[in-house]
């Protein structure tokens, strides 16, 4: 497969967009081949290698200034071999055949290492190997739109919000594009590219008497998308709209705390999905592999089918395909396509399956792990991550006026706010950045402090109503948190607007 | 990619000799960090990572454009200043621009081990082997993470400003869990030099706080007196540094903004037991000899003796302002006393000894309520012992109510942080009252 003239180097366009591989394929062909050659000759049972390039661009303003604007582009590699029973990984910032040498040599040096304390050896079950690409359909590359237009954007938004209520207001882009060949020893060869993109804003209004004040951050989502997105998601009327409620936040009456019927708008139930579903169906936390971190989990391999996690109404699925979702791709980093990470989570109130990465399901007696792998650098060990996961919509007609209809005393709950939850992810608190009252099937005034309180699988069973797909609304972060030292993910949560009953809400603010 | 001073200084020279902008400032960034984790007292994933990067930021015309790149050759150095350039003509007119430091005098601590910066990831798993060893003597599953960093910063302006730091780290941290997987203990260290790290302490306490095996009693949701250890204390002082912003309380939307406009400085606000200091020469939590922009990090205190003051500034809002830049810190200090904790259980008639917290986030800014969970380690003590294990409880708690009310101090202690953020704070154990526990939580 080695071209007749290899470079020495891999060209990249590195400052330019693109809606294609850049990445020069003979020579990753050929880095690849000198890797998971030489594992071999050493003795891996097992080998691969993820070469690629992220470029991310970041650009922040507050009130009149534009206070930086950054792209960055950067390469590098991954070696990771499976030596004795034994992981062993090395990643550099290189990309020259002498450094890929080296990579493998210390990736094995590593397994090595930790063999006495490999009481049990790493067992993979043997992945179909798969040659193929897989361009993430894209409008309009962000990063071929000038820093002028952006800077434009941020100040607009910043604008709008200060004209229409707010003291202050910051806003930020954020645009990440990722491109990686996979190749590993079964003689997979997977090359990969994707771009996502995150509008932000928060518009902060204050009453210098009291001295309060309050805040009211955009709704937009971070999405797997292009600039077309940022330009159509309506920013800058959005500001507007955050500007003078941040503004009524100020004179909104406070909420009672107690107990009452909340229903949830997608732009926070994604929070809550990701907490209290998400991370507590890792497998790896299951196993206790995040024990020492990020922690474990309520749910265990014996309550597979048996737990009773939610409602009937409750069905959430996984996913690598919804378009413009932060989890969809091709192959996860372990090179699973993304067809076996299409499985239900909870169907119908029950517990179904757990997410899982190479090596794992055989714990749980299992026979293959389910495209939950993702490194967030290619220098980086691939570790279970979640692909989307959402809550399917109401089949029935449902509209939003419908779910509230039977709401005598209850919240309306909109955006993210402040979030916490336990390491088991059983007790949890969610903020919001707006709340409202419902009061006998009708929305009323605005509400300000509020938060909700609740244990995981109590909530979910206290789901009572949802809207139809016409309501869905995907959300999600790039930032999602996990491992020791930490990586970040990005993912996507969607959801219909839902209906909890009894649910703890508490006041968070001075007075209350 | 570890780099010396000389050469990093090359690279900068690279960069500044390319730039054809008014002013040029360059930053650059990498190391080698290794890392190994063990669960259920067994290897599972491990790493080695070399990382580098190269910031350029161009000045024109009081405009700012940045690009990094993470390849150092020519041909990327060039195309990165000249890709920072055409960013900054592209922007708009900064209104608060400010120009690029000139030298400085820097205080330099001793953050940097050569011992330790060549360790190899047999040393991890040596370290990781007391854990799993402990573990297995008394009976309780470990798991845990130990990690290296050889790290470098290196500054420089097209003003003359050349500044280069290197720190080595190490940290072991350690869980236990009951074989039952319904209790669970926790320890940790970080140290810039790995003949500071005490493996088997870590795996000691972190074994002897797992291995319980009665049920953990539950507690009704209250206002509790805390015995909060130091790992527990340096969390909530984290999170009081961090909102010590001077914009923010300059602008009306802080805990630290006085009623009708300004800052709270010089306001006592706090218990005159409680201050927070930094200081690159410290011999416990040794700072960094420079922050965001090469700015020096200096000997000051944040609070001192319950009142304000410092508050950390931008460049920019500090030339707005009249006032003094003060880079954001990661390696502060907070003042202790001499009450052991055995004596301040002996204080307490009922009340909770806390080993560590969770996934604690604020949840109102301006009264400084902060929530989240305790971990790892609860135990209920009554009349002067601890008597029993105790499962966790999420709290919802004003930091200022809680460090206005400090009532017994030990002595300060070197913390835990993940090596490679930079370093650790230090902290005292700490007495409290009225800590409000607002619900249970199963999780252990």
């Amino acid at each position: 497969m080695a071209p007749a003239a290899t470079p020495s180097t891999v060209e990249t366009s590195c400052y330019r967009g693109r809606n294609a591989f850049s990445l020069n394929r003979a020579l990753l062909y050929d880095l690849a081949d000198i890797v998971l050659t030489a594992a071999r000759r050493n003795g891996a049972s097992y080998a691969d290698v993820r070469i690629g390039e992220t470029r991310r661009e970041y650009a922040f303003a507050k009130d009149d200034r534009l206070e930086n604007f950054d792209e960055r582009a950067s390469q590098g590699f991954g070696v990771r071999v499976l030596l004795d029973g034994c992981w062993g990984f090395y990643g550099a910032r290189r990309l020259d055949p002498q450094s890929l040498r080296d990579g493998v040599e210390r990736a094995l040096e590593n397994a090595r290492a930790v063999k006495p304390i490999q009481f049990q050896p790493i067992a993979l079950e043997r992945l179909p190997a798969h040659e193929a690409e897989w361009i993430m359909p894209m409008g309009v590359d962000p990063f071929e739109v000038s820093a002028s237009e952006k800077a434009d954007l941020l100040l607009s938004i910043i604008a709008s919000a200060r004209d229409h209520g707010a003291d202050f207001c910051s806003a930020s882009l954020s645009a990440t594009c990722e491109e990686r060949f996979f190749a590993n020893s079964l003689g997979s060869r997977i090359h990969q590219t994707r771009t996502r993109v995150a509008p932000n804003f928060q518009a902060t209004a204050i009453d210098r008497a009291s001295g309060r004040f309050a805040t009211r951050d955009c709704l937009a989502p971070a999405r797997g998308a292009g600039w077309d997105y940022v330009v159509g998601v309506g920013l800058i009327d959005e500001a507007a709209q955050a500007g003078a409620e941040a503004r009524a936040k100020l004179d909104a009456k406070p909420v009672a705390p107690g107990d009452y019927d909340i229903v949830i708008d997608p732009t926070n139930l994604w929070l809550t999905i990701h907490e209290t579903v998400g991370h507590s169906t890792e497998l790896d936390r299951v196993l206790g592999w995040e024990a020492n971190f990020a922690g474990t989990s309520f749910v265990k391999p014996h309550m597979l089918n048996e737990l009773q996690f939610g409602s009937e109404l409750m069905t959430i699925v996984a996913d690598r395909a919804q378009p413009g979702a932060l989890a969809t791709i091709g192959f996860d980093d372990d090179g699973a396509p993304a067809e076996v990470a299409e499985f239900a989570i909870v169907e119908k109130g029950v517990f179904r399956n757990f997410q899982m990465a190479l090596g794992q399901a055989h714990l749980i007696g299992l026979s293959h792990s389910n495209g939950c792998a993702y490194a967030d650098s290619p220098t980086t060990f691939p570790i279970q991550r979640m692909p989307n996961i959402s809550l399917k919509p109401n089949p029935g007609k449902c509209s939003f006026n419908d779910l509230i209809n039977d709401v005598e005393n209850g919240i309306y709950v909109v955006g993210a706010g402040s979030w916490s939850i336990d390491q088991q992810r059983d007790n949890f608190q969610f903020g919001g950045q707006l709340f409202y009252e419902i009061k006998n099937g009708k929305l009323g005034d605005l509400l300000r402090d509020g938060a909700y309180q609740g244990r995981t699988t109590q909530f979910w069973n206290s789901l009572s109503g949802l809207c139809d797909a016409s309501a869905y609304h995907l959300d999600g972060t790039f930032t999602c948190g996990k491992a020791e030292p930490v990586q970040l993910a990005p993912v996507s949560h969607g959801s219909p607007p839902a209906l909890f009953r009894n649910v703890r809400v508490l006041n968070t603010s001075d007075d209350a | 990619m570890f780099l010396s001073s000389d050469d990093a200084k090359a690279i900068a020279d690279k960069v500044l000799a390319h730039s054809k902008a008014d002013a040029c400032t360059v930053q650059i960034q990498g190391g080698l960090d290794q890392s190994l984790r063990f669960a259920r007292g067994g290897a599972t994933t491990n790493l080695a990572s070399a990382e580098a990067n190269l910031r350029i930021s161009s000045h024109i015309g009081g405009r700012i454009g940045s690009c990094s790149t993470s390849r150092f050759d020519d041909e990327a150095v060039a195309a990165a200043v000249a890709r920072s350039e055409e960013i900054a003509r592209m922007l708009p007119v900064d209104p608060d621009y400010v120009a690029p430091l000139g030298p400085q005098n820097y205080s330099f601590s001793n953050r940097y081990d050569e011992a330790t910066a060549n360790l190899r990831l047999d040393a991890l798993a040596t370290a990781a082997a007391r854990v799993i060893e402990e573990g297995a003597r008394i009976g309780v599953d470990t798991f845990g993470c130990a990690t290296t960093a050889r790290r470098f910063d290196a500054y420089a302006t097209s003003a003359g400003l050349f500044a280069y730091d290197r720190r080595s780290e190490i940290d072991l941290s350690a869980t236990a869990r009951n074989r039952a997987d319904a209790w669970s203990g926790w320890a940790g260290a970080h140290q810039f030099f790995a003949d500071r790290l005490d493996a088997d302490a870590i795996a000691r306490v972190a074994c002897a706080k797992g291995a319980h095996d009665a049920t953990p009693v539950d507690l009704e949701p209250g206002a509790y007196t805390v015995v909060l250890e130091p790992e527990a204390t340096t969390e909530l002082a984290f999170w009081l540094i961090k909102t010590m912003e001077a914009r923010a309380a300059d602008e009306g939307r802080s805990f630290f903004a006085r009623p009708g406009g300004g800052a709270l400085l010089g306001a006592k606000l706090f218990d005159e037991r409680l201050s927070l200091r930094v200081d690159p020469a410290d011999p416990l939590a040794p700072e960094a000899a420079f922050g965001f922009d090469g700015v020096p990090q200096r000997a000051r205190a944040f609070i001192e003796n319950g009142a304000v003051t410092t508050l950390y500034r931008s460049r920019a809002w500090a030339q707005k302002t009249g006032a003094e830049a003060i880079p954001f810190v990661r390696n502060f200090v907070m003042s202790g006393g001499d009450v052991s904790i055995d004596d301040m259980v002996r204080s307490v008639r009922r009340g909770v000894l806390v080993t560590r917290l969770w996934y604690t986030n604020i949840v109102d800014r301006k009264s400084l309520l902060l929530t989240g969970l305790t971990r790892d380690g609860n135990f209920l003590i009554e009349n002067g012992r601890i008597v029993a294990p105790m499962r966790n409880m999420r709290f919802n708690q004003r930091l200022g109510d809680l460090f206005a009310n400090i009532k017994a101090l030990g002595p300060t202690r070197r913390t835990w942080r993940a090596a490679g953020e930079g370093g650790a704070p230090a902290a005292p154990a700490m007495l409290v009252e009225g800590f409000n526990f607002s619900s249970k939580s199963s999780g252990i």
